[in-house]
């Protein structure tokens, strides 16, 4: 048995590993195209900061794969003939594979607008490895940078530039700082934060025209709103999408809505090929579909696909939600949904916290707590998770939430001043 | 990516094994040498006013310890745990390690250090030392020896010494703060490292109890007294010159700040093994950590937390110092220090 895999991101090393825990005498080898050995794409910012080299990024010793009997092949892989399962990659190599998974990932969303065609340098992504090298090779010759895009990898690459003591203006075209996740009063917060780290943050402005030098460096980016922003350097983090594009070009395409597109059981529309982690798109028999584009889901996934192409019954239902990430100094928690808050019948609690930039968001639905959202201490998902699922009440979780903090050893957020706000004013039900 | 400047250039390359690190390792070197092995500091303490070189010693490390100290407080000011813990280590290298010391020296007291206990300082039980000291000096040493140091290492894990107390830690995590991440991460490392520590600890328990042999019968036996007495010798030569002063501190700049305590140390071996079945522990919260890395880079004890936190298991290593930097750097709030008890409430465990 041959197993092959395409992408040895995390989704696809989880899967090795995977594979080899159970199946002790099967072949299996995985191909990357960006890098020798898997590496955390998460910690891309700390590279850039000086604060990892690309070495401690590699989230396992490099003996482990041969010790695990794992062979890693770099290179692109091109070419797919499901009929003759045969994987062809750029070099030219072929490999034949009994089952294959593709776990390729994501590639950023390409800048929609004008005058980027006469731009030859000074535009950025931060998604890839070479992305990396490109910003730290443009950062020396730049003074003021333009990131665009109001998520999570827009606002690393804020912080990145801002390390190195450039001048940025952040353009979040949302009226705050990421509303899929953030109601306004954390937005706030988070942009009152940005802006003591002294960034320029403008919310509600989108770049509508790019404008290059002589040398074809960006000079310029002006908003739809009329601002002109002087800039060497532009970020581009505007969303990722599934790293599909190759496989349109082969033999035998698998079906690619999004991504590729694939049943629960992790299974392509090409016998014996399987498809998990950021490029993998769930297709459900009611016609809902399903992308999830995070490393938690991407372990997740990889780790069942490989159960699947094990021969199990599975059948992929992405748990309760929960994500974390870090603003310049604010750490950030959520379970759950906690930002729909405009929906009937829910009830939203939001308290400050005393003494640091910290905040605490409750949501309940119809009586149950559907989400939180924690910014500036540190929260145990997993309870916040437990009492979801409990369909516990608001009050009851308020009460109770002490038990869920994770701050360190004489660090502990004070929760009562948020409980005594809570109880005497009690939040109101949204009709 | 290193920062703008020749300042920054410079301070990257100190940090990081350049060419200044390995002056500076060489410096510090040569110090330790002509410390341990010549008299060379004596006239300099004298036109100080100090009675000798090794009174001179204690007031530089003393200093290093508290510049360093109030630097580290800055850089790390959102976090109690290594202010409170910082403000501790300065507070007793600048008594117990070094004023208190001097005081009693000069009241014509014996020199004695509270906050070092055997078998770190191997004479506080070498009965020959230890019992022409007074006697308050000689319940102090066993029972801070062999009963208050397991015991706290039993309840808090052997950080309360090693981080919170002990002057080698306390310099490492002060003065040293600079080059915490050099330890070695390899699983190789560690293999070495467990029995390197525990050949040590083997050999400070053999030569202590050798030296009660022959303080019992070493006037009938002056063959047995001048073995002792060679064995003490040249450990004291190895294990608490050499590896604690020139390679412990010597190397900071190249093989980071506690490979002393790491791969040597017979107390922190001793406290180790204590932890293992103590209550100390590094919690992880499960599924959450992102496998970035920066946990791992910044244990100086060498430990692959992100091992533990990306496969999402609790865990106690005896090398843990409870430095309390990886859950400091997590960006995910991953990790936490916690002695296990009856109020710990680690779900999922
Ligand atoms: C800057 C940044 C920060 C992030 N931070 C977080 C975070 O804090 N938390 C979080 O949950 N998520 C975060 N993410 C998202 C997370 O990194 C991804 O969801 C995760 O890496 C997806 O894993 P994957 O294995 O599916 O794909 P990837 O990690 O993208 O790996 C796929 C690999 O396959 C390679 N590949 C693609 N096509 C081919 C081909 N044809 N042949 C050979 N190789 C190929 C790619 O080059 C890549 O190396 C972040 C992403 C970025 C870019
Ligand atoms: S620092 Fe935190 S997120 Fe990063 S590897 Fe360690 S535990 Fe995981």
């Amino acid at each position: 048995m041959h197993y092959v895999i395409v992408g040895n991101g995390v989704a696809g090393i989880t899967a090795a590993f995977t594979l080899r825990q159970r199946d002790r005498h099967a072949r299996i080898t995985v191909i990357g195209g960006e890098s020798d050995y898997f590496f955390s794409r998460t910690a891309l910012m700390y590279a850039y900061m000086d604060r990892l080299t690309l070495r401690d990024m590699e989230p396992f010793e490099r003996k482990t794969y041969a010790q695990r009997s794992i062979a890693l092949v770099r290179g692109w892989a091109v070419d797919l003939d499901a009929a003759r399962r045969l994987l062809r990659l750029a070099t030219g190599q072929e490999l034949l594979y009994d089952k294959l998974l593709l776990a390729t990932g994501s590639v950023p969303h390409r800048a929609p607008w004008p005058g980027l065609d006469a731009v030859r340098e000074g535009l950025v992504h931060f998604v890839s490895l070479e992305h990396l090298a490109e910003c730290e090779r443009l950062t020396p010759s730049t003074r003021q940078a333009v990131v665009a895009g109001g998520g999570l990898i827009g606002l690393e690459l804020v912080e990145c530039l801002r390390h190195h003591g450039v001048e940025v203006d952040f353009l979040v075209r949302e009226s705050w700082y990421w509303p899929v996740a953030l109601a306004a009063e954390e937005g706030a917060m988070i942009a009152e934060h940005v802006r003591a780290h002294g960034v320029r943050i403008h919310c509600g402005h989108q770049v509508s025209a790019a404008t290059a030098d002589q040398a074809g460096r960006i000079s310029a980016v002006t908003t739809a709103a009329g601002l002109r922003l002087p800039c060497q350097m532009l970020g581009v983090c505007i969303g990722v999408r599934p790293a599909v594009d190759w496989l349109r070009k082969v033999t035998t395409p698998p079906a690619i809505g999004r991504g590729v597109e694939t049943g629960d059981s992790f299974q392509t529309s090409l016998p014996g090929v399987y498809a998990a982690g950021d490029c993998a798109e769930f297709v459900r028999p009611d016609g809902s579909r399903l992308l999830e584009q995070i490393w938690y889901s991407a372990k997740r996934q990889g780790e069942q696909a490989a159960a699947a192409m094990l021969g199990d019954a599975v059948a992929y239902r992405p748990p309760l939600f929960f994500n974390s990430a870090k603003f310049f100094d604010i750490e950030y928690t959520t379970v759950g949904d906690a930002a729909m808050l405009s929906r009937d019948g829910v009830r939203t609690f939001y308290h400050r916290l005393p003494g640091r930039n910290a905040s605490i968001r409750m949501v309940e639905r119809h009586g149950a707590v559907t989400g939180f959202n924690m910014l500036g201490s540190r929260w145990d998902h997993t309870l916040l998770e437990r009492w979801i699922d409990e369909r516990k009440p608001m009050d009851e979780a308020m009460r109770h939430l002490h038990l869920a903090q994770f701050d360190g050893e004489f660090g502990r957020a004070r929760l009562d001043g948020a409980r005594a706000a809570y109880f005497q004013n009690p939040p109101e039900c949204r009709r | 990516m290193t920062k703008r400047g020749t300042a920054q250039r410079i301070l990257h390359d100190v940090k990081n094994r350049g060419l200044t690190a390995w002056l500076l390792s060489a410096i510090l070197t040569a110090f330790y040498l002509v410390l341990y092995f010549t008299g060379l500091l004596d006239a300099p303490a004298r036109a100080i006013g100090l009675d000798g070189k090794w009174t001179l010693y204690g007031l530089l490390y003393t200093l290093a310890v508290a510049c360093g100290g109030v630097w580290v407080s800055f850089k790390y000011r959102h976090n109690r745990y290594q202010i409170l813990r910082t403000a501790v280590v300065v507070f007793i290298q600048s008594t117990f390690a070094f004023s208190i010391p001097q005081l009693l020296k000069f009241f014509q007291q014996p020199e004695y250090y509270f906050s070092y206990f055997w078998p770190l300082k191997l004479e506080y039980l070498t009965p020959s030392y230890i019992f022409a000291l007074p006697l308050p000096y000689v319940l102090y040493s066993f029972v801070g020896s062999l009963l208050l140091a397991p015991l706290l290492a039993l309840v808090f894990g052997k950080r309360w010494y090693c981080s919170w107390v002990c002057g080698c830690g306390g310099l490492a995590n002060t003065f040293g703060e600079p080059w915490r991440h050099l330890s070695n991460k390899s699983g190789a490392a560690w293999k070495f490292e467990q029995l390197a520590i525990h050949t040590v600890l083997g050999v400070a328990l053999a030569l202590t109890a050798l030296l009660f042999v022959s303080w019992g019968f070493g006037n009938g036996n002056p063959q047995l007294a001048r073995a002792a007495a060679q064995f003490q010798f040249f450990y004291g030569l190895v294990v608490a010159s050499l590896l604690s002063g020139v390679v412990g501190v010597g190397l900071y700049p190249l093989g980071g700040t506690r490979l002393w305590c790491r791969f040597f140390c017979p107390m922190a071996a001793m406290l180790g093994l204590v932890q293992k079945l103590g209550r100390f522990r590094i919690a992880v919260k499960k599924n959450m950590c992102i496998s970035c890395g920066l946990c791992s880079k910044y244990c100086e004890m060498g430990i692959d937390v992100r091992a533990y936190a990306q496969a999402g298991t609790s865990f106690t290593r005896a090398s843990c110092v409870g430095c309390g930097l990886c859950a400091e750097v997590c960006p995910r709030g991953v990790l936490r220090l916690e002695n296990r008890g009856a109020l710990v409430r680690i779900q999922g465990h």
